[in-house]
């Protein structure tokens, strides 16, 4: 609060957009140091991010690439991306991949947010426009999704954000089909250990009968 | 724990000393001397080797529910399914045992599941999820088969002992998956380098590997009862084969077994439905991470180890004095207290009395588990394994209901179900006040005059049975019985039965 007085009392004679800036960045900063988590609602969307696959798009875990693109959005004033430091590029589930999966919900205070669970890139941050092309990670789970990008500033925080679909998450969702896991060796080496199993337990009821008709 | 009757009987070919029917009167842990502790020490690992495949599944769900795109309402279906299967197989088990030996029974049903564990690796939709969990789950009958095996291994005086060490150990099955999976999982992904999805996959091959070894040593190594197998002894003639339809009537017509099912229902059964809840409860009220949640549940199945035993070992203690008296009434306090603590436990709103509350009402809820099973081996001779089979599918009937009524859905919060499932304890261990042995007698009424062991166990066979001389073992058995009159009882003169003495093999 203290900060927030004094950033009053140097810009009276300032132009307009420098104090407007300062004073989000120093609100935000306040909320910091009192201890209140960075919300999702706090942030503004002061970053364009932009996403190769289109919508309703199907891609293959492991095998298809995706390519992101981000940049600060020029509609804000200058100043505002002042203290951007790095940015995280992440896939994020959409609200149907959300639905009756509780370990993938959307809360508001970023530490407990569990909506964007896997990182595409992380990069240093640039004002112009980023480009990252990668092959999606052969873990990521079946879904749909979209694309999000989370600036931080120097003390780890969120600071802005940008992502590929509407406020409501409606548009430009694409699906990414994930890998089995199985393979034909584990797939071969179950089934045999199964019939093992079955043939032994056959075994044992001849070795019993036998036994039996030996005994007197 | 000594019980120095019967000596005149102790076969120099047994270990350890035995009564009339052979039965080992004394119980030595760190022995594994045949038959009677080999059985004992082949019975928990192999209960223990079915636990640890059934509950393999919840501690890497965080996994497998990305990888078979799972809801929640799946996974806790799966959970639901991973119990329930196991209902009626404790029934058929039981029956099995009386009919063809607890050998035989339960290295076949371990065998028979195991492919469902190997077959987990290769599941590969929410249908599939639930399948394998709903089939590994029959292997938890083998708690049927290992408290058959010990009742016809051990007397009366050190079978509740027995009883609960050997169920005890194999829950702690339940525990120790919850620390074993990860482990093996982590080690898979990062030595060996497999992505996620396929590691999981791989890290069930060992809980199925070994359950199919455990049947191995149980065919090769058991035996059915003190003096052999029963395929043997009923070739020359000491055992008869036994008649399926009686022996499936007079279970069933006996009350106390279906009191006795009621109530460890709400023992084991709440036991069951905390291992499947508990981790989450943590998690979401006292937002521990996930490993420290899942550390937590661990210890709640890791208390098995002295727990259940401790029940057991008490109702025998306890039996000594007081007799069967004594073992219903102890049976009844202990999980009054564990419902009674279950109510507290949802009632707490901080993590270290909460887990505090959770560790004692682990201990007395596992207690009365083994104290049930103190009770179990005199309610029936005849149709031993079917009642011990009921009061086991009780026990997972009682977890089915509880997670139905009060863990599903957002009826209730957890917090409200858990207290609610301490009043639903509480109320479900009323009816153990009219459980009535005429011979021994009940909570409030003491024995009929002039009603014996031999009265209760013999009325099982009929008329044409006791012709032909088929009764025999349940007159010795109720002979042996006879400690359950406690202390307090008055002698009774020992009646001869006109009988040859035992033939040894």
């Amino acid at each position: 609060m203290i900060l927030h007085f004094k950033v009053y009392k140097s810009t009276t004679s300032s132009t307009m957009e420098v104090p407007n800036g300062f004073l989000v960045i120093s609100l935000l900063l306040c909320f910091a140091t009192t201890g209140h988590g960075v919300t999702f609602t706090s942030l503004q969307r002061t970053l364009v991010v932009t996403a190769s696959p289109t919508e309703g798009q199907v891609l293959k875990a492991g095998d298809a690439n995706i390519t992101v693109t981000w940049g600060f959005n020029r509609t804000f004033p200058s100043g505002t991306d002042a203290d951007y430091r790095t940015v995280k590029v992440k896939l994020c589930y959409a609200p149907i991949s959300q639905k009756d999966r509780s370990w993938r919900k959307t809360v508001d205070e970023m530490q407990k947010d569990k909506t964007c669970q896997h990182k595409i890139v992380a990069r240093p941050y640039s004002a112009s426009n980023n480009t990252f092309t990668s092959t999606i990670l052969r873990d990521i789970p079946s879904g749909t999704y979209f694309v999000r990008a989370y600036a931080f500033n120097g003390n780890d925080e969120e600071v802005g954000f940008g992502q590929n679909t509407n406020g409501k998450l409606e548009t430009n969702l694409f699906v990414i089909q994930a890998i089995t896991g199985r393979h034909a060796s584990l797939d071969i080496a179950s089934i045999c250990f199964s019939a093992f199993s079955v043939v032994a337990l056959a075994g044992f009821f001849y070795m019993e009968k036998s036994k039996g008709k030996s005994q007197k | 724990m000594e019980v120095s009757q019967n000596s005149d009987y102790n076969d120099r070919k047994f270990a350890l000393p035995v009564d009339s029917e052979h039965k080992a009167t004394e119980f030595r842990l760190f022995s594994v001397a045949t038959p009677h502790m080999r059985a004992f020490h082949l019975s928990w690992i192999s209960f223990f080797a079915c636990f640890v495949s059934t509950f393999a599944a919840p501690p890497l769900i965080p996994i497998i529910r990305d990888n078979l795109d799972l809801t929640a309402t799946d996974i806790g279906n799966a959970g639901i399914a991973a119990v329930s299967g196991s209902v009626f197989a404790r029934v058929a088990m039981g029956t099995a045992c009386d009919l063809f030996g607890p050998r035989l029974a339960s290295s076949s049903l371990i065998l028979l599941t195991a492919p469902a564990v190997f077959l987990s690796s290769i599941a590969n939709s929410p249908a599939a999820f639930l399948m394998v969990r709903f089939f590994t789950g029959f292997s938890l009958s083998t708690f049927v088969s290992t408290q058959f095996w010990m009742s016809s291994m051990f007397s009366p005086g050190v079978v509740g002992t027995a009883n609960g060490l050997s169920g005890g150990w194999g829950n702690l099955g339940g525990g120790a998956t919850q620390l074993i999976m990860p482990l093996v999982y982590s080690l898979i992904h990062s030595q060996i380098g497999s992505t996620k999805f396929t590691a999981w996959r791989i890290a069930f091959f060992i809980p199925a590997i070994f359950q199919t070894l455990s049947a191995f040593a149980i065919f090769f190594l058991g035996q059915d009862m003190p003096d052999g197998n029963y395929v043997r002894l009923e070739k020359s003639g000491e055992k008869h084969k036994d008649n399926f339809s009686q022996v499936f009537y007079h279970a069933i017509t006996n009350y106390r077994g279906w009191i006795l099912a009621l109530t460890y229902g709400y023992c084991f059964g709440v036991e069951l439905t905390i291992d499947n809840i508990i981790a989450q409860y943590f998690y979401d009220r006292f937002n521990v991470n996930l490993h420290t949640a899942g550390i937590i549940a661990a210890s709640f199945g890791l208390a098995n180890l002295f727990s259940r035993p401790g029940g057991g070992i008490l109702s025998d203690v306890v039996a000594k004095r007081f007799g069967m008296r004594g073992r219903l009434w102890t049976l009844w306090v202990v999980q009054m207290i564990g419902g009674l603590l279950c109510l507290l436990l949802g009632k707490i709103n901080t993590l270290t009395a909460s887990i505090a509350v959770m560790l004692v009402f682990s201990v007395f809820v596992q207690a009365a588990c083994g104290l049930t099973f103190g009770v179990v081996p005199f309610v029936s001779r005849r149709s031993l394994g079917v009642i011990s089979g009921m009061t086991g599918g009780g026990g997972n009937v009682g977890a089915v209901l509880t997670q139905v009524i009060f863990f599903r859905g957002s009826r209730y919060s957890t917090e409200e179900g858990i207290t609610l499932m301490g009043v639903m304890i509480m109320c479900c261990t009323i009816p153990i006040l009219f459980i009535y042995f005429p011979q021994w007698g009940g909570l409030f009424c003491g024995p009929k005059k002039g009603s014996t062991e031999q009265d209760y166990y013999l009325s099982e066979w009929n008329k044409a049975e006791k012709e032909q001389g088929f009764h025999k073992m349940s007159l010795k058995f109720a002979d042996n019985s006879r400690t359950e009159r406690g202390n307090k009882g008055v002698p009774v003169t020992v009646t001869s039965y006109n009988e040859t003495p035992p033939t040894s093999v």
